[in-house]
């Protein structure tokens, strides 16, 4: 999945859009080559999707029925028809584009439910779970990197940072279950008990999102802090907080904006390993079923929902970055 | 089957400090009175998710059972030393030629949409599971498969179910949740939705009705308070103690356990065995152990290719590997090394005279390869015939478990002391499925749990292969003797057939087993009344609690 969805991001920076001059529709002739390379990437995404599932080895069937279950070769065959696997593959492939124009995603072929319906039911678990993570990979990464002044508390805020990056989220949500769940009751596993069961799975997916985002403003700052108009700024009479606000956190936090659709990667990821170890439901864990029994209507609806979610991220920060680095605004 | 403990080794040891340490807190309230207390939840934690696999009519899966038993009656109840007693069934007859079964259905029994459960209820049923639109993936084995003929309401209160051939495994299967029974409304109503279930499609004559589903998360279930027709095998009759029951999902072994000591939970389902030290350390959890019925955790060997199709070389593995070593390392005495093809608590099946037939043996394994003609080594030291290795191949789905590596370690430093190379071969659910069903491995492995000696007919006879009888044995007097203990209804001559197929199966070496699974349950001490059915699965009609709201 993460593999996949890197590629993904690739495609969608490389798709940039043509600078068009004039200023009847602007606007449009500023969109249409980013909606349009919108929905490349988008139809690539699921073909490429639709062509690895259908050559990697294995019967859908027989996987999704598993090794102990006993069941004829003529229901398997049954099952295959009713599936419409036993079609040509191109055919198969016109009738599943046909479908997503009309934007019918089909059945699940475990679940026996509408894609939509199961997605549908799984994803505000997901976008909780990547909205508070979210919040607290910022504020983790803005208090290291603001906090860490001077050579000590840099090498520290560095070290700490390292080990929020490499440490496997796995292991993270274990040792935080472990302190605050299993020992100080402070927290419950999970489940549906509100904001609280909440907290510490957001916490472990944040951590090294944190580490990344200090790491890279930490030294955006250091960066600007030698500029010479910093120095031409504080003779003017900033203040240090003035001058973070206005110029040097800026400057810094373009590296970090530009680093959003590898955040997205890694809170989808993430969403995976943080939904099975707390008992979360979410996008995650119906991703990972879906792939265990090769349920192909699901995991073509992630892949086109995930390609959609890079989508909209970039042209977000293609959006953003100009409003935080005048420079870039010239080049429209 | 599960496959989702790569990381088990970090797991145990952080699992095991997290509970030393908390077993310094205390849990709850105080412990579970002798007396059954009504009223309260009990939440239970179980290591996989059955939602979408609510059909118990189409699904094989282990966990859906274990939540439905809940909600869906069986005809009879097997007790946990195998006899089969009476449940919606008063009783029954089986003719004399084995092809007929009458049950006489308990009366004034009701589905909890109000449905009454009759002869006609019963028919709905067996006929849903039989049909090849249901799709069945296991119930309708349990039928008998194509030995099923039909069933007759003979009258409101009297059902007769009819095979073609006779099949004495059907009371067991008769037992199981998979042959619970649907109310004939929904079968009626909303058959494509029994996957998905939910409250109002899920609907039995059970002691606890579905209240809700949150997929991935957790499942409510509230009691029946009209329920009065429990098994017989059960300590009290009406309907159950407690409110609610919720099934929280929680895969990881170390959560599962972490939850039950913390007081999250009440009742842990399937602890591993690693984690089973920590919590009797604990002081407010008990665990109790079952060894699983059925076909042990076992090493099957293909006879269809490769080097296994020598006998020989098949004995040299079976004498070549030192199981009880490994398997009292791996599971530190939770799971017992298995000496037959049938874990010991198989009803009227097991024999106990293979235990220590088959010791480890090095020399024996090595003078087995000479005869078999491995005779020259290679520069690794390996043994060759004709300028070719002798060697194995082990696929397993994805990268194998924790104690499941630590085992195919063992077996490979085994085998490599007599010239034998193992390759364990990890591959992913596509490519495992298409080596499985294609016969290209040498090794394949798996349990099966069920309390009936039928089992090994899945397992080796001819017609199973390829897949379950993963062995690919093929040996017409086999196949006779495992029919005809399939269709006796002799139990001291099915006993004795089955004897002989465990003896033969250690002398073919065509199974080998490795270790008998236990389902290990922890219990908070603020419960009383859990019992484990004869599978080791936590039965909660019965249980309790002290925790009250």
């Amino acid at each position: 999945m993460a593999a996949a969805v890197r590629r993904l991001d690739k495609q969608a920076t490389l798709t940039q859009p043509v600078v068009l001059r004039g200023r009847v529709g602007a606007a449009f002739a500023l969109y249409l080559p980013r909606l349009v390379g919108a929905f490349i990437v988008v139809w690539g995404a699921s073909s490429l999707a639709f062509l690895v599932l259908h050559i990697v080895p294995g019967d859908p069937v027989d996987i999704m029925l598993g090794v102990q279950s006993q069941v004829s070769e003529g229901v398997r065959q049954n099952i295959r028809e009713e599936l419409g696997l036993t079609q040509p593959v191109l055919l198969q492939y016109v009738g599943y584009l046909g479908k997503l124009v009309t934007g019918e995603f089909g059945m699940s072929y475990r679940l026996q439910k509408p894609v939509i319906d199961v997605i549908g039911e799984q994803i505000m678990p997901t976008l909780q779970l990547a909205g508070l993570s979210i919040v607290f990979a910022v504020v983790l990464a803005l208090g290291i990197s603001l906090a860490a002044r001077g050579r000590v508390a840099r090498a520290v805020a560095s070290l700490v940072e390292l080990i929020a990056i490499s440490s496997p989220t796995f292991w993270t949500g274990l040792l935080l279950l472990t302190v605050f769940s299993f020992q100080l009751h402070w927290f419950p596993i999970s489940g549906g008990q509100g904001l609280n069961a909440l907290v510490l799975p957001a916490l472990t997916l944040a951590l090294p999102i944190a580490g990344i985002l200090s790491q890279v403003l930490r030294h955006g700052l250091e960066g600007t802090e030698t500029q010479p108009f910093v120095d031409s700024s504080r003779a003017r009479g900033l203040s240090f907080s003035q001058l973070l606000a206005r110029h040097t956190l800026r400057h810094a936090a373009l590296p970090a904006v530009t680093l959003a659709a590898y955040i997205v990667g890694s809170l989808l990821g993430g969403a995976v390993i943080i939904e099975q170890l707390f008992g979360r439901p979410g996008i995650g864990r119906v991703t990972l079923e879906a792939i265990n029994n090769r349920d192909i209507p699901i995991v073509m609806a992630i892949v086109i929902f995930a390609a959609l979610v890079f989508v909209v991220v970039n042209l977000i920060v293609d959006a953003v970055a100009p409003l935080l680095d005048p420079r870039l605004r010239g080049a429209r | 089957m599960t496959s989702h403990h790569r990381k088990g080794g970090v797991l145990a040891i952080l699992a095991g400090a997290a509970l030393i340490l908390a077993g310094c807190s205390t849990a709850g309230a105080g412990p579970a009175t002798d007396n059954p207390v009504e009223g309260g939840t009990i939440t239970v934690a179980i290591d996989g998710d059955p939602s979408s696999q609510f059909d118990i009519h189409v699904t094989a899966a282990d966990i859906s059972a274990l939540v439905l038993r809940n909600v869906f009656d069986s005809l009879v109840v097997q007790d946990t030393d195998g006899s089969i007693q009476p449940w919606l069934a008063e009783s029954w007859e089986v003719s004399d030629d084995g092809l007929e079964y009458t049950f006489q259905l308990k009366e004034d029994v009701t589905f909890s949409d109000g449905e009454p459960f009759n002869a006609d209820a019963v028919k709905a049923n067996f006929d849903h599971i039989a049909d090849p639109e249901t799709a069945s993936q296991y119930a309708a084995a349990l039928l008998g498969g194509d030995a099923y003929a039909g069933t007759e309401a003979v009258d409101a209160d009297t059902v007769k179910v009819s095979f073609t051939r006779p099949f004495a495994p059907f009371l067991q299967g008769a037992s199981t949740a998979y042959l619970g029974f649907y109310s004939p409304k929904v079968l009626e109503e909303s058959p494509d939705k029994l996957i998905a279930g939910g409250p109002g499609i899920t609907v039995g004559t059970g002691p606890f009705i579905l209240e809700s589903v949150v997929a991935g998360q957790d499942i409510t279930l509230t009691k029946n308070p009209d329920y009065n027709w429990g098994p017989a095998n059960a300590t009290h009759s009406g309907a159950a103690h407690p409110d609610e029951l919720v099934y929280r999902i929680l895969p990881e072994n170390a959560v599962r356990a972490g939850a039950l000591t913390s007081g999250e939970v009440d009742v842990a389902s399937n602890v591993s065995p690693n984690d089973v030290p920590a919590l009797e350390v604990d002081g407010t959890v008990s665990v109790t152990g079952t060894g699983t019925p059925g076909l042990p955790y076992s090493i099957f060997l293909n006879h269809s290719k490769g080097v296994f199709q020598d006998k020989l070389v098949r004995q040299a593995f079976q004498q070549g590997i030192d199981i009880g070593s490994a398997v009292t390392a791996v599971y530190g005495g939770e799971y017992d090394r298995a000496w037959s093809v049938l874990g010991p608590t198989t009803p009227n099946a097991y024999d106990p005279t293979v235990e220590g037939s088959w010791e480890y043996d090095e020399d024996l394994a090595n003078q087995l390869l000479d005869d078999a003609g491995w005779t020259e080594r290679d520069t690794d030291d390996y043994r060759t015939k004709d300028g070719v290795r002798l060697s194995a191949e082990w696929p397993s789905y994805s990268a194998p478990r924790e104690d499941r590596k630590s085992l195919i370690d063992a077996f490979q430093a085994d085998l490599k002391k007599i010239g034998f190379e193992l390759n364990p071969n990890p591959l992913d659910g596509g490519a495992y499925i298409e080596s499985l069903y294609g016969g290209t491995y040498d090794i394949a492995d798996w349990s099966f749990v069920r309390p009936e000696g039928d089992i090994l007919r899945l397992h080796l006879y001819s017609g199973f292969a390829p897949v379950q009888n993963a062995s690919f044995v093929n040996d017409p007097e086999l196949d006779d003797l495992l029919v005809t203990a399939s269709e006796s209804t002799d139990p001291d001559e099915r006993k004795k057939i089955y004897s002989e197929v465990q003896h033969w199966a250690i002398e073919d070496a065509a199974i080998v087993p490795i270790y008998v699974p236990s389902h290990i349950i922890g219990v908070s001490s603020t419960i009383g009344g859990v019992r484990a059915d004869i599978t080791g699965w936590p039965l909660l009609y019965d249980a309790w609690t002290s925790r009250q709201p």
